[in-house]
């Protein structure tokens, strides 16, 4: 095979590459890709003759461009998700990362539900002035305790919004009920809307941090047993404090620390 | 290989699933016990891992774990111009790493240990099978 035709095809793959890896930073596309293309380049070096059969089977042994660019994307989007406080960043870095495992798709609901409080509390918030009858914190029967919007009527009660029927709690619509409802916060509704809006967001976007900087995806499962192990393998790294004479905290204490220190 | 096996499907023997979960648990601690010695570059950590069948990898994933370790501290890497017409970017571990590889290492040591107790009716039996053939 000619040695233009090589050096074309490698290319092209690069540039397929380089395209696909459109959501990293330049310079970390241009790395990645330079380093891609060393190693395509060593490999053909490395064979005896270069055919097109030869050459398609390095490229294929490398990797389909897209799907390697989705992996380093993937990890990408996690990375930037544990330094980020955007709950768009945490929303997406999570939702790729429920797409391939478990924990994933347990961060990406709770991530889903505290923002989904937060987004109702804000709407209660705004909508009160407009809605003034409509919008509340109701007590309906059952013990029924709902944030948000009721449809005004006593037969066939529907409630939208943040809902809590011991031991039940509802995100969306609840009813249809009977029986009457009574508005609990009045004038108040707005501040104290606002105020578990800011909070939800936060708490939110603080345990969605924590579980991606706790769980995130690795190609190693064994950096986390390591942290829960509890074999004499680890206490023998265990250190005490030379002042107070405690045990140091654990690495998923300190992981812990760590992070709220960052926050609070 | 192990990049296209965890991209398993439901219809794929739960032997396979378990065994492609196990390598792929097990590629990070290959890859920085493959630098623990001297630099290398990605070729070279590739026939360092691809000597042994059962840590062979995807090439592109390779560089996707390298560059995973290397945001985790775990291991820094140079662009060094080796004369080949092209720049090789060589890998060694930090102190970070050779401390990470050390625990795992441990833990390692411990687990198999104690699988190995556990597999021990297993082995026996086999060999009493191969003995009596």
């Amino acid at each position: 095979m000619p040695l233009d035709d090589v050096t074309n095809t490698v290319d092209e793959y690069c540039n397929r590459l380089w395209k696909a890896l459109h959501k990293l930073p330049g310079s970390e596309r241009d790395e990645i890709v330079r380093e891609v293309r060393g190693h395509i380049l060593e490999r053909v070096e490395a064979e005896p003759k270069v055919t097109e059969q030869v050459l398609t089977e390095i490229l294929r042994a490398v990797g389909d461009p897209k799907e390697l660019a989705s992996e380093y994307e993937g990890y990408a989007a996690l990375r930037q998700a544990t330094h980020s406080r955007s709950p768009w960043v945490l929303l997406r870095a999570t939702l790729r990362w429920a797409a391939t495992s478990v924990v994933g798709v347990m961060a990406f609901l709770a991530t889903v539900i505290g923002y989904g409080c937060g987004t109702v509390f804000f709407l209660s918030a705004f909508l009160k002035p407009m809605f003034p009858s409509r919008i509340g914190l109701w007590l309906a029967p059952q013990h029924t305790l709902c944030f948000g919007y009721w449809n005004g009527q006593v037969s066939g009660t529907v409630l939208y919004g943040i809902s809590v029927r011991p031991p039940a709690f509802v995100l969306g619509t609840l009813g249809p009920t009977d029986g009457p409802v009574r508005e609990l916060l009045g004038a108040w509704l707005s501040p104290v809307a606002v105020f578990c809006g800011v909070l939800c967001f936060l708490a939110t976007s603080l345990v969605a941090r924590w579980f991606i900087a706790r769980f995130k995806p690795r190609r190693n499962g064994v950096r986390h047993s390591l942290t829960r192990c509890r074999t004499p393998i680890l206490t023998t790294n265990t250190k005490r404090n030379p002042t107070t004479g405690h045990l140091a905290a654990t690495p998923a204490k300190r992981e812990w620390r760590n992070f709220l220190a960052r926050w609070l | 290989m192990i990049h296209s096996m965890a991209r398993y499907s439901a219809s794929k023997p739960s032997s396979d699933l378990w065994e492609a979960q196990l390598r792929k648990g097990s590629l990070e601690m290959a890859i920085l016990a493959s630098l623990w010695k001297s630099n290398h570059y990605g070729l070279e950590i590739l026939h360092a891992l691809d000597g042994r069948s059962s840590l062979a990898l995807a090439e592109g994933t390779l560089y996707l774990i390298l560059n995973r370790l290397k945001n985790d501290g775990a291991v820094e890497s140079k662009w060094v111009d080796a004369g080949t017409g092209h720049p090789r970017k060589y890998y060694w571990l930090t102190e970070e790493g050779r401390e990470r590889l050390r625990a795992m290492t441990r833990f390692w040591i411990q687990f198999s240990a104690d699988l190995n107790v556990l597999l021990e009716p297993v082995i026996a039996r086999k060999e009493r099978i191969n003995a009596a053939r």
